[in-house]
């Protein structure tokens, strides 16, 4: 690759119409040791990450992160309105009543790390309002499961072999697009 | 692989410490002189005994729940819980030896059970209709042996059906069957018979969140020993099918019913507090003050290390730390049905033993202002009216003094009681007596795991069980 990059990608995708299916085709890609690009399905297919030798998803660290702010941030706030910015006294209750503000506490904490989780996983993906949905296929949203290949530079005896990799495990319509890189 | 075989040298690990643990719980008979009763020997027995037939119990629910649920995965281990419900029997012998000791006066944990204090008490006299020996025992009896019913029913029906079950499954509909109303009865039953053993220590107090802590408690130890059992059974080489998807849906359990615990734990707290039940606060007040190892230690053990530990993916699916999480809950949840025991019968035995001695006492005359007044100030000549009265005020039953009594006796109510060994912190007989009867209890399910072939192999959800999937 020292010539100039190429800017697209040419993708080859097969669509399957079943979870099963699809986990079995990526066992057979794994067995003849066919390098996948991506595998895109409508709903999480329980197994494939492991099959796919996918690292643990560090979302949750984030997560984490979030929802310590969060509980600092909840506690702190009630702690300075209670008593220092606008003391009042509820029910005979001490200003600083911590038992108090451990339900809000509680629910900031939730918040701000599924909020910030959220975002994070906004951010990560390239998703958000205006954002240019990148998607091979259409029903990959719906109802069809889909294992792609980047066949930009393969031999075309490469790419027949992959085709016909995909007849063998039952894909039910094979096809070829160009993507941005 | 076929029944489980007990080996000879578990055999002799559980029951060795179940010797050892009714040696110790005889020996707790003798200690303090007997004070009280015996107070230390039957708090123990009571303790032990409802820990582990509640664990029994939650077992119960668990698998009723599941079953109609239609849930699948837990279905290879089913055989452990059906083991975990039929300990309901033994547990009634052993509630039994409590309702005699109730009957013959051997023990007085129960203060609604002495006559002269409920006959100079409106609040006990109020209560008397539940919070009596014949409700007790009828409950303890009926409800337990209801509970005992259905599961044994429910084991007949698992067993047989490994031996003549057919693909139409009818051994599961009938399962089923008994399972729904099963659910139903439990959930009813089990706050009586909660109230009754636990909750009437503190025969003055009463708090509608009791049930659901204690459940929820209880709830986490049987997760707990399920797990930990299913880790030692696995390390023998049973139950090939059972992964870490398994675990980790057990784990998850574990983590989810923790929150749920220290959420009911908080609750029962904030109700009290933040409604201004004065009369009420009597119960953490007395815990916050004398025994702050057991109240802040229980949300140490069975909050802060369960949700730091298994917060975590991974956690949940390494046996290691699994295991390690399983027992300090474990433990945890003895420790809080500790706190929930001895604190309050040691109240009671101050009681007794300030009745039987001296008026004059210092500690008595606090205790009374604390809240207790009426228990004792109508038979009691030599009490000063002043503190009967502040008694009162207190409890916040005579209305036009309550504010002043909140007010003005906020710092000289609190009552400071020194250490006391088996009270303030579990002694090493407790611990001995714990550990004696968690042998006991693993005896007694290990042999009834030997009797029945440990995977139901034609349960309907068995497939379903061994491709189980997180």
């Amino acid at each position: 690759m020292a010539e100039v990059m190429s800017t697209e990608r040419n993708i080859l995708f097969g669509l399957y119409d079943d979870e099963v299916k699809l986990l079995d085709a990526v066992k057979a890609a794994n067995a003849a040791h066919l390098n996948i690009d991506e595998v895109y399905t409508p709903f999480p297919v329980h197994g494939l990450d492991p099959l796919l030798g996918l690292e643990e998803s560090r979302l949750h660290i984030a997560g984490f992160i979030f929802g310590t702010i969060g509980c600092l941030f909840g506690f702190g706030f009630m702690t300075w309105v209670f008593t220092r910015d606008w003391p009042i006294i509820f029910g005979g209750k001490p200003y600083w009543s911590v038992p108090a503000f451990i339900p809000i506490t509680f629910e900031l904490t939730v918040l701000f790390a599924a909020v910030g989780m959220v975002l994070v996983f906004y951010i990560i993906c390239g998703l958000g309002p205006g954002a240019e949905p990148r998607r091979l296929h259409d029903r990959i949203t719906d109802d069809k499961f889909c294992i792609a290949f980047d066949a930009t530079d393969l031999a075309s005896g490469a790419v027949d072999d992959l085709k016909g990799y995909f007849s063998k495990t039952g894909a039910e319509s094979v096809h070829s697009k160009m993507v941005p890189a | 692989m076929e029944n489980f075989v007990f080996s000879s040298r578990a055999k002799t690990v559980t029951g060795g410490l179940a010797l050892i643990g009714l040696v110790l719980l005889v020996a707790s008979y003798f200690v303090d002189g007997g004070e009280g009763h015996h107070m230390r020997f039957w708090t123990n027995l009571l303790h032990n005994s409802v820990f582990f037939i509640g664990i029994s119990f939650m077992a119960c629910f668990a698998y009723a729940a599941f079953t109609t649920a239609y849930a699948g995965w837990f279905v290879q281990f089913k055989r452990v819980w059906e083991a975990f419900g039929m300990f309901l029997l033994p547990g009634l012998f052993l509630m039994g030896v409590i309702i005699v000791g109730l009957w013959t006066g051997a023990h007085h944990m129960y203060h609604w059970n002495d006559a002269e204090a409920v006959a100079t008490d409106a609040i006990l006299k109020h209560k008397s209709a539940f919070l009596n020996p014949v409700w007790y025992t009828g409950a303890t009896i009926g409800f337990m042996g209801l509970w005992y019913f259905f599961i044994s029913r429910i084991r007949q029906i698992s067993i047989d059906e490994d031996k003549n079950g057919t693909t139409a499954y009818e051994h599961h509909a009938r399962i089923k069957k008994y399972a729904a109303p099963f659910l139903i009865i439990l959930g009813f039953t089990t706050a009586a018979v909660i109230w009754q053993w636990i909750m009437s220590l503190d025969a003055h107090w009463y708090s509608t969140m009791f049930a659901w802590y204690a459940s929820a408690s209880l709830f986490v130890a049987m997760t707990a020993l399920t797990i930990m059992l299913l880790i030692y059974l696995k390390s023998r080489g049973y139950f090939p099918g059972i992964n870490a998807e398994h675990f980790h849906d057990l784990g998850k359990y574990l983590f989810a019913i923790s929150i749920f615990w220290t959420y009911v734990w908080f609750s029962q707290f904030m109700l009290i507090w933040y409604g201004n039940v004065g009369e009420e606060t009597i119960y953490f007040r007395t815990r916050m003050d004398n025994y702050p190892v057991l109240f802040w230690g229980n949300l140490l053990l069975n909050f802060i290390a369960p949700f730091f530990i298994l917060m975590r993916n991974d956690t949940k699916r390494k046996f290691g730390t699994l295991f390690f999480a399983s027992a300090i809950v474990f433990f945890g949840h003895w420790f809080d049905f500790f706190n929930m025991i001895k604190p309050a019968a040691r109240e009671t035995l101050t009681h007794m033993t300030h009745d039987a001695g001296g008026h004059g006492d210092e500690e008595h005359a606090t205790m009374d202002a604390a809240g207790h007044g009426d228990d004792h100030a109508a038979a009691d000549d030599g009490h000063a009216t002043a503190s009967h009265d502040d008694g009162h005020a207190a409890e916040g039953h005579g209305d036009d003094h309550a504010a002043a009594g909140h007010g003005e006796g906020h710092e000289s109510t609190r009552v400071f009681l020194p250490y006391k060994a088996g009270y303030t912190i579990p002694g090493l007989l407790e611990i001995g007596i714990f550990l004696g009867f968690l042998g006991g209890f693993l005896f007694f399910v290990l042999s009834m795991l030997t009797k029945a072939p440990l995977e139901p192999k034609k349960d309907p959800y068995f497939e379903e069980s061994l491709h189980h999937h997180t």
